[in-house]
């Protein structure tokens, strides 16, 4: 015991470190946190050498090809935008398992072990311990997010040549902008009211996934509708099939963001009310 | 400074919207401070439910509980809770759950004294939570709890999982604790064995309501087991009776004098319990200390609580 006592005095010294409720969250969810890491690192490094490597590598084949009488079947090209593909999925798709953690390990299971009330039968009462909750993630979601959101935009943009979405696509659509950001935080508080309805980790699990699911389906099938499309009178170029110009991108996509924080808002406010009207 | 540790008014708690998923029911009980205090009964009988609320974990579906003279959320720095299934984190060491004891009691934490009993059960700091037995896991929370240095000590079957040895040594820990800095100890448990001689103060659940409540000595008092032919034991008010052959032995709340003939001897804890579990239409009883300012009158105050049969008709009966 001594020696932990010990260990605690010195690293107190040793200027700022984390604390409290926060130090908590962050040893109880560390692994969480590790995969969120490595999830980061990974798309980083995975648009880095399609851009880097095997990119380089198609627009030599594709050079090849030009020179030769008839062209060639264009094999690398289909490689790259299977990348591509994958990547912008990945991105757009992480809310679900950020749904799925949030209402299994972050919420459901601690209510379902008792681990939550024991924090609360400490000094922490559970509003406070529902903020750190929120909080601690949001931190790392929205650092990890935003990051990938600015390579996804240097990576979009740079592999204009071989990519084969277009900006209307879904994922590209929502990757290059606070949207992709927005369905993060929303799933983790869809995610933790899900946890604190159902005070048990796989229900919680199912239903934070199966909400998610079917909004961003639903938000897929009507973005288009929040700005007025314009009537089809344009000189070409990249036109969405409602007739909305590509120079519609911003507006489209920030009332798209703002729909998803208002369902991330009254998400994490039912999860208040909720928390609150169950404990005193 | 409130001389009242725990105090409920009605106190109801449902789960669910079953009509008869009543886990507790018209609870009203007072603990003074610097008790020990057991909270006895049958499973199922409303335990956890009381602990929990007075822990400030559940918002009590009707009346109201206050705990060291103000609401349990106000005063949830000032106690300490440990659940029946002594929840900690597996994934933790023993040294970091203390540390998680002192990084969310920052004003109240005693490294010493939750190291202290860590310690004498032999625990390695390093081991995980989930490499450790249920007992010793029982003592990590009860470190937790202690190294708080809570004013209350809420205990919810705080000894289930020790060995006899465990048991002792630990009991004997808090006990001593508790004396030396007044702490009010809450301890649930349904082996009345495990807490005869360190409780001072009894409270009895049954069915979701209280049976017994008050000083333990002054209950013991109250009751009577008398032995003799059988006869008629009016005007007391009769807990229980169990005739063999020609011969009655009952427990009674004796009103005035016990007619010659009967032979009377004081119940032992157990004996009062059982009896009270026994004979489930017996009315409750509650007693509050004497000299104590809230005394209601001269010693004691029957309060007639008579639960009807289990078919539901709730019927709250005439006074003893």
């Amino acid at each position: 015991m001594t020696s932990a006592v010990a260990a605690t005095a010195t690293a107190a010294r040793q200027g700022p470190r984390l604390r409290g409720l926060t130090w908590t969250v962050l040893r109880v969810h560390r692994p969480a946190l590790l995969v969120w890491c490595a999830y980061v690192l990974l798309m980083t490094g995975w648009m880095f050498w399609v851009q880097y490597v095997s990119g380089a590598r198609v627009r030599a084949e594709m050079a090849a090809c030009r020179r030769v009488e008839g062209g060639c079947i264009d094999v690398m090209t289909f490689s790259h935008s299977m990348n591509e593909g994958w990547i912008g999925t990945l991105i757009a798709y992480a809310s679900y398992g950020i749904a799925a953690w949030a209402g299994a390990s972050l919420i459901g299971r601690e209510l379902e072990r008792g681990t939550a009330q024991l924090a609360w039968a400490q000094s922490i009462s559970p509003t406070r311990w529902l903020t750190a909750k929120l909080a601690v993630p949001a931190v790392a979601l929205t650092v990890g997010t935003t990051v990938l959101v600015l390579v996804y935009r240097w990576f979009w943009t740079a592999s204009q040549d071989l990519r084969g979405s277009e900006w209307h696509d879904p994922d590209p659509f929502l990757n290059r902008g606070p949207a992709v950001l927005a369905y993060a935080l929303c799933a983790l508080a869809v995610g933790a009211l899900a946890g604190i309805a159902l005070r048990r980790s796989l229900p919680a699990l199912a239903v934070a996934f199966g909400l998610i699911l079917w909004f961003h389906l639903y938000v897929d099938r009507h973005w288009h509708e929040l700005w007025p499309a314009r009537t089809l009178s344009g000189t070409g170029g990249s036109w969405f099939p409602s007739q909305h110009p590509a120079s519609h991108f911003w507006p489209l996509h920030l009332m798209t963001t703002s729909v998803i924080l208002t369902v991330a808002v009254v998400a994490t406010g039912a999860a208040y009310w909720l928390l609150r009207r169950r404990t005193r | 400074m409130t001389d009242t540790a725990i105090e409920t008014a009605a106190l109801g708690k449902r789960f669910g919207w079953r009509q008869g998923g009543w886990a507790l029911r018209d609870c009203t009980l007072r603990l003074p401070v610097g008790r020990v205090c057991a909270v006895v009964g049958p499973n199922g009988a409303g335990k956890s439910t009381l602990l929990a609320h007075a822990a400030g974990l559940l918002a009590p579906t009707e009346g109201g509980i206050s705990v060291l003279g103000t609401t349990p959320s106000a005063a949830r720095e000032r106690m300490a809770y440990v659940a029946q299934d002594k929840p900690l984190y597996p994934q933790l060491t023993v040294a970091e759950t203390l540390r998680m004891g002192a990084e969310l009691n920052p004003r109240r934490w005693d490294a010493a004294v939750a190291g202290r009993i860590v310690e004498e059960g032999g625990l390695d700091l390093g081991s995980k939570i989930r490499s450790l037995s249920g007992g010793q896991r029982t003592r990590v929370a009860l470190a937790l709890a202690l190294g708080k240095r809570p004013e209350l000590l809420l205990l919810d079957e705080p000894m289930a999982d020790l060995d006899p040895l465990a048991r002792h040594q630990l009991m004997g820990t808090l006990l001593a604790d508790s004396a030396d800095h007044g702490t009010t100890v809450v301890m649930s448990s349904h082996v009345v064995a495990e807490l005869e001689g360190s409780c001072d103060h009894l409270f009895l659940l049954g069915g979701g309501r209280v049976r017994l409540a008050g000083p333990l000595d002054a209950l013991i008092a109250a009751h009577t087991l008398v032995t003799g032919p059988t006869g008629d034991l009016a005007p007391h008010t009769v807990v229980e009776s169990r005739t063999t052959g020609r011969q009655i032995t009952a427990l009674i709340r004796p009103e005035g004098r016990i007619a010659a003939g009967w032979r009377t001897a004081e119940p032992t804890l157990e004996e009062l319990v059982l009896a009270h579990l026994r004979a489930p239409g017996a009315p409750a009883l509650t007693l509050t200390d004497e000299g104590d300012a809230h005394d209601e009158g001269d010693g004691g105050t029957n309060s007639g609580n008579n639960d009807g049969e289990t078919n539901g008709t709730r019927t709250r009966g005439a006074s003893v």
